[in-house]
């Protein structure tokens, strides 16, 4: 499994800077910066409507932006020049419906700048590995949904591009192909291949992500590693157990510096911390307080609750 | 460029590929043969027209019409009856009831003053009522001589009619083929060059519209620029038609080879019109017009047709989006007939000239008359152009176009699309 890049940052494979996008009356994005090292899975997270096709659609050269610029392997511009090196999945996504199976993976392969010849071949090696092989002659409109779906993925990564980008890879699939997908997506990943994917499961991004950017209404609201996010903006909850005696535990909750919520059971207390303080000198003012304690955790918040906290319950259901 | 060679290739395998391309191939010179003739041999054919002469004459003459007119193959006579009290109320009762088709009233008068009377269902025949008319013209002129005194022989060589035959000069040499053969011409090539255009437009609009449909097309745009994909994608359709011409070319080939007998299908003898239904020999260089304005019209109309189809979102808006195009194609088709009358009016100069226009017009103009090089250099360039021009607009419309879903733009928001 390749770690989370935090050490000296290699060049990241995807940078946007300050890119905007305004349509007809509103501002779909908004001065939106961000950078996807190497090798990680990135998330891009966000309300329905924040602007996240929008932004992938820059990134990926089909739509302009209005501001900043986008980099895509280092170099300016979007992805189109380097479409050979990026698979791309849309959120709607589609196939010609009267064409051959193998017919449309060869084409959009060549769109990929894929030689025929190799096009065919890696489209018949996918076919098998997903148990398609006797569907390849038939035409599209004649699979299953879900077998669609698995054309579909087969498209995205046939010519094993270096950088993939996902545009809600999991929704409107069926529970096996969610599996299929996921499991594609985690074997490139060890192979070192640089995932960006947009979702608005927050359970899903907690489980995938290493890194992810939250926006909402076409603004970054945070960004950088899941753990650094989850330290930053989640640590603010403590539950506390005693052994016994509580000593001057009373005392050092009331401490409107510290504590800004206490929920008190006797012999256990769920606390907020107040903003800015510290975990460590609520321990240690308790155990000079001379309070027995049996439990002192630091309880994470789900990225869940992170992302309810910064964009607000009223986004979330939009 | 190897991209946008995969997009034509697709375009081209996947139509020949479909049932429905041979179905065309293969009916489609019946339709168009059928759509030329069939509406003539209707209006040229209502079987000859059985009508009563009432004969008040004196002199003999009601009975050489009544002949005369047996004799041609437009009228059958089914009596010749002197006038009698309640004979013209039976008749025309007859006519109402159609047991008749007509009748003819002659009176010594006729021969006299020129007054006659053709009673029947249908006076809007203009060839029943130019052959009636002429038998009855003649056979006055012939009657007032006779009784002046003149030698009835003299009369009859003083009759021989002209026949005019009409030879076109293409150049400076002189064509075999004749004023009809020129009009059939033009009149079949406006057809096919409507149809082929319309239908094959249609086909590249609907083309864009499935990808943008199945949203395929951001696949696509997110590995080649929009334009690149607009232009494959007309190519290959385009590739498609001119593989069509091709078979019907072959087709028409050994058609007409076996031309005799198709001829004489075609017009049976009652037609009294066979020569100008040769189907005529066409010359390269009429081909080559043809070709050369069939493909710069398929250009100029297919950009219009992939813009519409870039935005519409479903086929239902497509098709009321597309009036427009086709009614712009239509003027040229309307104006065929004024076209091969008067091949160098200025309606018909300015038609040959305006690119939307053109690509039937000078076709048509070329087969019926005489195209100065000015003229045809002038309404080539000004194709080019019309080209460029409307594939640059077609092109900005379709990039926008493509990824917008909902409601269709309005004038205003189109304008701003091509400016964006």
């Amino acid at each position: 499994m390749t770690s989370p890049s935090r050490s000296p940052s290699p060049t990241p494979i995807l940078i946007l800077d300050r890119v905007s996008k305004r349509f007809a009356g509103h501002t779909a994005v908004d001065e939106l910066s961000l950078s996807v090292p190497p090798g990680v899975l990135y998330g891009l997270l966000g309300p329905n409507g924040a602007g996240k096709t929008t932004t992938i659609r820059m990134i990926m050269d089909i739509l302009e932006p209005d501001g900043g610029a986008v980099r895509v392997f280092g170099e300016p511009g979007g992805g189109r020049a380097h479409s050979q090196r990026i698979g791309y999945l849309p959120e709607e996504r589609g196939l010609y419906r009267k064409m051959r199976v193998l017919d449309v993976l060869v084409f959009l392969a060549e769109m990929k700048g894929i030689d025929r010849r190799r096009a065919r071949q890696r489209a018949g090696e996918w076919l098998e590995r997903l148990g398609l092989t006797e569907w390849c002659l038939r035409r599209v409109d004649e699979l299953s949904k879900g077998m669609q779906q698995k054309v579909q993925f087969i498209s995205t990564m046939l010519h094993d591009p270096d950088l993939l980008v996902l545009d809600e890879p999991f929704s409107g699939l069926d529970p096996v192909n969610a599996q299929v997908m996921k499991d594609a997506v985690l074997d490139l990943h060890r192979r070192g291949k640089t995932i960006l994917f947009s979702t608005h499961i927050m359970e899903q991004a907690e489980k995938l992500c290493e890194q992810l950017c939250i926006i909402a209404q076409g603004r970054k609201l945070v960004d950088g590693a899941l753990s650094d996010i989850k330290r930053t903006h989640g640590g603010h909850h403590v539950v506390v157990g005693f052994d016994g005696s509580l000593g001057g535990a009373a005392h050092v909750f009331a401490d409107k510096t510290l504590v800004s919520k206490v929920d008190n059971y006797g012999q256990y207390a769920e606390l907020e911390l107040a903003s800015g303080a510290d975990a460590q000198q609520i321990l240690q003012r308790l155990v000079s307080s001379g309070a027995r304690l049996s439990k002192f955790e630091l309880q994470e918040a789900s990225l869940h609750k992170i992302f309810i906290d910064l964009v607000g319950p009223e986004e979330v259901r939009a | 460029m190897r991209k946008i060679w995969a997009v034509i290739r697709r375009e081209f395998v996947e139509r020949v590929r479909s049932k429905w391309f041979w179905v065309s191939a293969i009916l489609g010179p019946l339709f168009f043969a059928a759509i030329i003739f069939i509406p003539l041999h209707f209006a040229a054919s209502g079987g000859a027209k059985g009508i009563v002469v009432v004969d008040g004459t004196a002199s003999g003459f009601g009975a050489r019409v009544a002949d005369s007119l047996a004799r041609g193959k437009t009228f059958r006579v089914v009596a010749r009856s002197a006038p009698r009290p309640g004979l013209l109320d039976s008749l025309t009762h007859q006519v109402g009831l159609n047991r008749l088709d007509g009748l003819l009233v002659l009176t010594d008068r006729t021969v006299e003053t020129g007054a006659a009377e053709y009673r029947a269902a249908n006076v809007s025949s203009f060839r029943d009522i130019d052959e009636l008319r002429g038998v009855l013209d003649r056979l006055a002129v012939n009657a007032r001589l006779e009784r002046a005194g003149v030698d009835p022989a003299t009369v009859g060589r003083a009759q021989i009619r002209i026949d005019l035959v009409t030879r076109k000069i293409s150049g400076s040499a002189t064509t075999g083929e004749s004023s009809a053969q020129s009009f059939w011409l033009a009149y079949v090539m406006s057809i096919v060059l409507f149809i082929v255009i319309a239908v094959y437009g249609v086909n590249v609009m609907s083309s864009v519209l499935e990808e943008k449909t199945t949203r395929i097309v951001e696949v696509l745009v997110s590995s080649l620029r929009p334009f690149e994909l607009m232009l494959g994608k007309v190519v290959g359709v385009g590739a498609v038609s001119i593989f069509q011409f091709a078979i019907w070319g072959v087709g028409g080939r050994l058609v007409l080879s076996q031309r005799a007998a198709l001829v004489g299908n075609l017009s049976p003898g009652e037609f009294g019109q066979e020569a100008a239904f040769q189907l005529p020999p066409v010359p390269a260089a009429t081909v080559a017009v043809f070709l050369a304005y069939f493909l710069g019209g398929f250009f100029l109309y297919s950009a219009m047709f992939a813009a519409v189809g870039a935005m519409s979102s479903n086929e239902q808006e497509a098709r009321q989006a597309q009036q427009p195009v086709v009614f712009l194609l239509m003027i040229a088709y309307l104006s065929v007939f004024a076209l091969a009358n008067d091949p160098s009016s200025t309606y018909a100069v300015a038609l040959s000239l305006v690119p939307f226009t053109s690509p039937i017009a000078m076709p048509v103009r070329w087969t019926a008359g005489r195209v100065g090089l000015n003229e045809f250099v002038g309404s080539l360039a000004l194709l080019g152009a019309g080209i460029g021009v409307v594939t640059w607009i077609a092109a900005r419309i379709y990039r926008v176009g493509i990824l917008m879903t909902g409601k269709r733009p309005n004038l205003r928001e189109l304008i701003r699309w091509v400016r964006a």
